[in-house]
């Protein structure tokens, strides 16, 4: 994944998720932004397909 | 003012002796919320008169057939997030100013049961992530020990107030590490414990797969007695567990004899080196297992960076989809560092979601591999002693692991005790984890070195005790 993220591709990310930043913190967010991007990496293992989650759906009765 | 501050065991023991009347105790801790509540802010609500009408009533029941449990007539407080009935709770956010809730939630009715004396709504991170904020309507709580000093959070005011003995324990929540930080900060002691043991019921979210109330108090046996009041199912929270509670206090004062400590070397000493004085803390604790007769093996688990990521992932992403709404509708009600938090949760992808959940599978695994041939495993608390309440990262928890998620990740439970004080005079602390209902191992071994070290006979100086710092 890119380590860095343009002004532009950031703005369309807030966009998207219909959020908006003041202009004076978006320096900063982007930033920020960046170490998230690392964080990514961490989270994102090679393992098979069959990797499930740690989450389980318990259904009534069971 | 009293020129003592007593334990919620020593309380408990001259309130049965007939000693000490609850209404006397609760008269004490008003006094000193009223004395350093100004410097502290410690209380988003300071409910003066409830305490007193609490304090009457338990005083009443036990002169009529004794008390009907150590926290019979005791004073405590409750983090702003939890609900209580007829009571303003805030969670410390511009969104909630004038929320009254018309119940209270378990972990507070529980408290309640027992016959505590409420003294209030102790203050918080807002919605519990993201302070110290100097941009809500209610001042962060600060740290007795130096009150220019940040108490961690966002169980801040918690810390503080058992610290300075407005309070004799508090609840507390946690997420990431809200109970064990201010404890380990505030030179108190603060207890996670196993995911689903504590209802969540009527507790505002932080994240949903990860939130956990707690215990804070003055000692190890306070802890376990306020936790003995508030285990049990409760069918009104969907995580929680089903099944025996056991006796807490029981293992109190076996010692350590027996026991196998496990210690994660790697996360205090590569992964985040810690101050020297918290690296001395850790080594003093191991030579006191030692001493005391239990078995020190190390243990060894993936960088605690990779913890801290799933953990960063699936707490950010419950707390966005939590607050989404307010967020889209209202944002600049919040403060700014907690808005920042949501904005991050928008930036993150449902596939993130996912692959921290599969992460978190492969840790847990991992974790409860590494566990299984050790009672407890000990670490760091916090890397350092309180830093300045003005000089708190913004981004810490993306830039630097922390010793305390990785046992919200795997849900099991764990505990910070003081392990000494740092060259600026402030508490650092050890954390004790250990595997899943197994409080009471974890609290008899936080016990023994409790009691094996001089740390519970210092107070903070500010409250002008002759057992002060």
């Amino acid at each position: 994944m890119s380590e860095t993220i343009s002004t532009e591709a950031f703005q369309v990310l807030l966009d998207r998720a219909g959020i908006r930043v003041k202009p004076e913190h978006m320096e900063e967010m982007r930033s920020a932004f960046m170490l998230l991007q690392a964080m990514r990496e961490r989270v994102r293992k090679p393992r098979g397909y069959d990797a499930e989650p740690a989450h389980i759906f318990a259904p009534m009765g069971r | 003012m009293s020129t003592d501050i007593l334990t919620i065991s020593e309380a408990a023991a001259l309130i049965k002796a007939g000693q000490l009347s609850p209404v006397e105790l609760t008269e004490m801790c008003l006094s000193r919320a009223k004395a350093f509540e100004p410097e502290l802010h410690a209380f988003v609500t300071l409910t003066e008169d409830r305490a007193r009408a609490d304090a009457k009533k338990a005083e009443a029941e036990i002169k009529a057939s004794g008390p009907t449990s150590p926290l019979h007539g005791i004073p405590i407080g409750l983090k702003d997030i939890i609900d209580t009935k007829g009571i303003l709770t805030t969670c410390q956010s511009a969104h909630n100013i004038g929320n009254v809730p018309d119940t209270d939630a378990t972990c507070a009715a529980a408290l309640d049961a027992a016959g505590t004396v409420l003294m209030g709504k102790l203050t918080t991170h807002e919605f519990a992530d993201g302070g110290p904020s100097f941009d809500l309507p209610w001042p962060p709580s600060r740290n007795p020990w130096n009150t220019q000093r940040f108490t961690a959070g966002s169980s801040s005011g918690t810390g503080a107030a058992v610290a300075a003995g407005l309070v004799l324990g508090g609840l507390g929540t946690d997420t990431g590490g809200s109970i064990r930080g201010p404890a380990a900060l505030c030179g108190i002691v603060g207890l996670k414990p196993t995911y689903g043991l504590v209802s969540r019921a009527g507790v505002a979210p932080a994240a949903y797969s990860l939130d956990h109330i707690g215990p804070m108090a003055w000692t190890t046996e306070d802890c376990a007695l306020m936790l003995q009041a508030l285990a049990g199912h409760d069918p009104a929270d969907p995580a929680s567990a089903n099944r025996p509670v056991p006796d807490y206090t029981a293992g109190l004062g076996k010692g350590a004899k027996g026991l196998k400590v496990g210690v994660l070397s790697r996360w205090h000493e590569t992964d985040r080196p810690v101050a020297p004085a918290v690296k001395a803390g850790i080594d003093a604790a191991l030579s006191t297992y030692e001493s005391l007769g239990a078995e020190i093996v190390e243990i060894k688990l993936s960088a605690m960076q990779e913890y801290t990521a799933a953990g960063f992932f699936i707490s950010t992403i419950e707390r966005g989809a939590a607050y989404e709404r307010m967020m889209l509708k209202n944002p600049e009600k919040f403060g700014q560092r907690y808005r920042d938090r949501l904005v991050f949760a928008a930036l993150c992808t449902g596939m993130d979601y996912v692959q921290a959940l599969r992460r978190r599978r492969e840790l847990i695994t991992e974790m409860a591999a590494a566990m299984a041939g050790v009672d407890v495993v000990l670490t760091a608390g916090n890397p350092d002693e309180a830093p300045p309440i003005d000089q708190v990262p913004r981004w810490d928890n993306l830039d630097k692991p922390n010793f305390t998620m990785a046992f919200n990740l795997t849900g099991m439970p764990a505990i910070c005790v003081p392990s000494g004080f740092g060259p600026n005079g402030l508490p650092v602390a050890i954390q004790l984890a250990a595997r899943p209902f197994g409080e009471a191992v974890l609290l008899q071994a936080a016990h023994a070195f409790e009691q094996a070290t001089p740390w519970r006979h210092r107070r903070p100086a500010m409250l002008g005790l002759a057992k002060a710092a």
